[in-house]
């Protein structure tokens, strides 16, 4: 006899049964760690299962702290100016300001955004 | 431990050249979604926002599985798994991510091995019922 309880965890969690448990599509996240590196050789079954979940939890902290920047410029619609914001306010998403700035570059028709950013190490 | 794919998991998607743009990022829908649901009900996202999360989180993905993938190098490991990828979180500032993926890594073990004992048992059952389940706990999912 199956234990119900066992898949609840799991299969209540996704956003809708088309994906499953899972909200965002396990094959196209493999196809992105094949492509970090030549160094990846192989991937378990699990890690795109992680990468997943740990996505949700990047995309929901990123369009929190978006939307916070939004709000401080009195608006209502979440623009890309506000990630590129929030990337820039938040330490741990340091590895974006590099993506986000030539984002604005290329928007802006090639001007160059000098941001003095100075990141302070306090471990 | 199963790979996705079977033996196409041994292809390195980086010897054909030129990357699909369309599998370089998750799907918009998908990931529009996910930032709505977090949002208060009037709140709006611009095209652009979604277009600049779609290559953030590409981003990050890239970020989390290099460090992983050297971890695996100096371990003279080949295969990245869900363990690498929580250590990678916790190593480059991500810890708020690496304890709940941790919890979800194990849970996600657990229904594994529970699986594969009903499996057993239903050996004789027919082939749609195991479809099903594999269909639920392996689904690569379908983007709208």
């Amino acid at each position: 006899m199956r234990q119900a309880g066992a898949y609840s965890g799991l299969l209540c969690g996704g956003v809708s049964g088309r994906t499953g448990p899972h909200s965002l599509p396990l094959a196209r996240i493999k196809k992105i760690m094949k492509n970090s590196g030549e160094d990846v050789k192989m991937i378990s079954g699990e890690a795109p299962i992680i990468f997943s979940k740990a996505c949700e939890l990047f995309i929901e902290e990123l369009t929190r702290r978006s939307w916070i920047m939004a709000i401080q410029g009195k608006r209502r619609t979440l623009h890309k100016e506000d990630l590129a914001s929030a990337v820039i306010a938040t330490d741990i998403f340091d590895f974006l300001i590099t993506l986000v700035s030539s984002s604005e570059s290329h928007a802006v028709g090639g001007a160059t955004n000098v941001m003095e950013v100075e990141t302070i190490d306090c471990s | 431990m199963e790979d996705i794919g079977g033996s196409s998991s041994n292809d390195n998607n980086n010897n054909g050249g030129i990357i699909k743009e369309q599998d370089r990022l998750l799907p918009i829908a998908n990931v529009g979604r996910l930032m709505k649901r977090i949002l208060p009900q009037n709140a709006k996202i611009s095209k652009e926002a979604k277009e600049t999360m779609q290559e953030c989180v590409s981003e990050f993905i890239s970020f989390v599985t290099s460090e992983a993938s050297e971890k695996c190098r100096k371990e003279r490991r080949k295969t990245v798994n869900g363990d690498d990828i929580c250590w990678a979180l916790a190593t480059l500032g991500f810890d708020n991510y690496a304890e709940p993926m941790r919890r979800y890594l194990h849970r996600y073990r657990e229904v594994e091995v529970d699986h594969n004992k009903v499996n057993l048992q239903e050996k004789g059952n027919s082939p749609e019922e195991k479809d099903d389940e594999l269909f639920k706990l392996s689904n690569r999912g379908v983007g709208l």
